[in-house]
């Protein structure tokens, strides 16, 4: 990370002032893995690496604010206010049926907003083949698909027209970036758990976008399966913006900022520092979490210590 | 299935062939050794689409040759265009394939969007509406064609079906639905053919639900024909987004599609195909559902290939059983839908047996 700083990317208090800059029609975030090269970018701003990491110094890549998804009168989520820097790797924390899943898919332009806004790049999420060079998705509980390994990456390009020669060298990129080159002819529905999920998050950044958005990419995997997604999700650390929803603590504290999420409603956001505190963790989760810091400085560990009562709740 | 039940259900599918070395390189230490892997249907999918496709189209044009050349009076050279061949064979073969494509191509189209692949044309009570359609038409007027009446009502039963399912899609609804509507239209069709005073309206109406093309003249044929190719094209053109639906209605709308959308245009050309096909040959059986099945087998889920390959294969599967149905026992016709079901069921099985393997 070195020009994302998080006080950029701090709480907005409401759409940004400034005109939405023109868009760039895609983004060689990930050049140097050699999967944008079907873009050609204008003017990108690029770090002291010459990785692109937007297109305007400071501005979010993703501003929301006032956000309220659901039903009118029982929403599921409401106020929430975000902004993320480009590059910038921000986890949403929360028990389940806090609304994570639900901002994500919001923030995909999947539901339609109760109330508040979200800008993406200050401009509303493009439709059409562009959408997905903004934000890449990954959901949960995707089945194997017929598709072969090839397939599925290749309709994460939003394409439209006949795969060209570019469009080729981007999804074997990708590919290469998932280390699944060897299975990239074999159907997904013969994957194993962990396969298909890096195949899955090398749909979501094939065609280049600004920002990921991944629903508990790790659930379900094996210890080996979820090393490998964190690996996966370092090597778009500082090009690719990561908005990870997970109930894994010890990637939440890799990722830049963290946000907490309680009945719906934005309970904390900041480091992984001020936020993976026992109280507050106590208070979003219900559970006591005791962190073990690991003396060869990797991250944080968190083991859960016991579940809070019913007592312990209403007091 | 949750990414647990299916890494605990993959070993099953497979025991015998853990680790099998399938002569790929590895070039990573991390990727596990393969189950399945001989028995990947993608590995066996080794011949290019294009060709394979290439392959058929000679082959349908070939069985049309064969068809046209054949017939119950016996077998004409293909270089002897007589008024037989030219006005009598030639048209109805031609209608044959066209009924065909429009069938496997309606099918792959109402797979895509009911997410199952045992949905056919008929489904969402299109064949109960087009039986309706076509025994009243039989009864009430008997001396004009039953096909516009029986097309009318295969759209009218589509549409009841898909407004009685309204609200977010879901393909289970749609399917019920379906299947409800089917069940009353169908008591409606067997009603009217109790009652009905005409005592020769079972015969003809046994024939017509059969399935048959009749002998059409060549003006019967361009309606068709327009409407299957323009129906071709676009769905040939919404191919890379079709095939984005299977990937579920979010990914598909966070991947730029507009779901809803297509997904009603999709169902309307499946059920315009569907009545011109009804409308032309009556009901014929099974041509929708092992013609997608079997294109998917060749060129794998891209809808880019498996469109073109289904309408051959559809056509090829109906010229080559309307021959069959001309020929079998002759001089007596026999309906063609009872050979592409009698056909098609066997083969049908045998690709399920060869699946389940």
């Amino acid at each position: 990370m070195t020009t994302t700083s998080t006080t950029t990317a701090m709480i907005a208090t409401g759409p940004l002032g400034t005109a939405p800059a023109p868009r760039e029609p895609g983004s060689p975030i990930l050049e140097a893995e050699g999967l944008a090269a079907a873009h050609k970018p204008r003017s990108p701003m690029r770090d002291a690496d010459g990785l692109v990491v937007g297109h305007k110094p400071g501005s979010p890549i993703l501003d929301a604010s006032g956000l309220a998804v659901g039903r009118a009168g029982a929403p599921v989520l409401a106020g929430i206010a975000l902004a993320i820097a480009p590059g910038e790797r921000i986890a949403l924390v929360g028990a389940n049926g806090s609304g994570k899943t639900t901002l994500l898919r919001a923030l995909a332009g999947l539901d339609r907003l109760l109330a508040g806004t979200i800008r993406w790049e200050g401009a509303a999420l493009p439709t059409g083949a562009d959408r997905v060079r903004t934000v890449g998705v990954l959901f949960q509980g995707e089945v194997g698909s017929r598709f072969t390994v090839r397939e599925l990456v290749g309709l994460g390009l939003g394409l439209d027209g006949p795969a060209s020669a570019a469009a080729q060298r981007q999804v074997d990129a990708a590919i290469a970036w998932a280390q699944l080159a060897a299975l990239a002819d074999r159907s997904c529905a013969a994957l194993s758990g962990g396969e298909l999920q890096r195949a899955l998050l090398a749909r979501a950044v094939v065609a280049g976008p600004r920002a990921v958005v991944l629903d508990e990419p790790t659930n379900h995997l094996d210890p080996a399966g979820r090393a490998m997604v964190h690996a996966l999700l370092d090597r778009l650390r500082g090009r690719v913006a990561v908005i990870v929803a997970t109930h894994e603590l010890e990637l939440a504290a890799t990722c830049d900022r963290i946000a907490l999420l309680h009945g719906g409603r934005l309970a904390a956001l900041g480091t992984p520092g001020e936020v993976l505190t026992p109280a507050q963790l106590a208070a979003a989760l219900g559970v006591q979490i005791r962190r073990l810091d690991d003396p060869d400085g990797g991250p944080p560990l968190f083991r859960v210590i016991a579940a809070r009562t019913a007592s312990q709740e209403a007091a | 299935m949750t990414t647990a039940q299916r890494a605990s259900a993959a070993p099953a599918r497979d025991p015998g062939r853990a680790g099998v070395d399938h002569g790929e390189p590895q070039p990573h230490a991390m990727a596990p050794p393969h189950r399945g892997a001989a028995r990947d249907p993608a590995a066996a999918r080794r011949v290019r689409p294009r060709t394979v496709i290439l392959g058929f189209a000679v082959a349908c044009a070939v069985v049309g040759v064969i068809a046209i050349c054949v017939g119950s009076t016996g077998w004409r050279s293909p270089w002897a265009w007589d008024a037989m061949v030219g006005e009598l064979r030639a048209p109805r073969v031609l209608l044959g394939g066209l009924v065909g494509a429009a069938l496997a191509l309606a099918g792959v189209a109402m797979q895509a969007v009911l997410h199952n692949d045992l949905a056919d044309p008929y489904v969402l009570g299109i064949s109960g509406g087009a039986s309706v359609g076509a025994v009243a038409s039989l009864a009430l007027c008997p001396g004009i064609a039953p096909g516009p009446a029986a097309a009318a009502g295969a759209a009218g039963a589509a549409v009841v079906v898909r407004a009685l399912a309204r609200g977010p899609h879901d393909p289970t609804r749609l399917l019920l639905a379906g299947v409800a509507v089917g069940s009353i239209l169908g008591s409606a069709t067997g009603l009217i053919l109790v009652l009905a005073p005409d005592s020769n309206l079972l015969r003809s109406s046994t024939s017509w639900l059969f399935g048959g093309m009749g002998t059409p003249r060549w003006s019967a044929l361009t309606a068709p024909a327009a409407v299957i190719a323009v129906a071709a094209a676009w769905l040939a053109r919404q191919a890379q987004r079709i095939d984005r639906l299977a990937l579920g209605s979010d990914v598909a709308a966070a991947l730029g599609v507009a779901v809803p959308r297509l997904r009603r245009r999709v169902l309307a050309v499946a059920v315009v195909l569907t009545a011109f096909a009804v409308a032309a040959a009556g009901l014929v059986g099974f041509v929708g559902l092992i013609a997608p099945h079997a294109a998917r087998r060749l060129v794998g889920q891209p809808h880019r290939a498996l469109i073109p390959l289904a309408g051959l294969l559809g056509a090829l599967l109906v010229m080559a059983a309307d021959a069959v149905a001309r020929t079998a026992f002759a001089p007596r016709e026999v309906p063609v839908g009872l050979v592409t079901a009698s056909l098609g069921g066997p083969m049908f099985l045998w690709q399920l047996q060869r699946g389940a393997r």
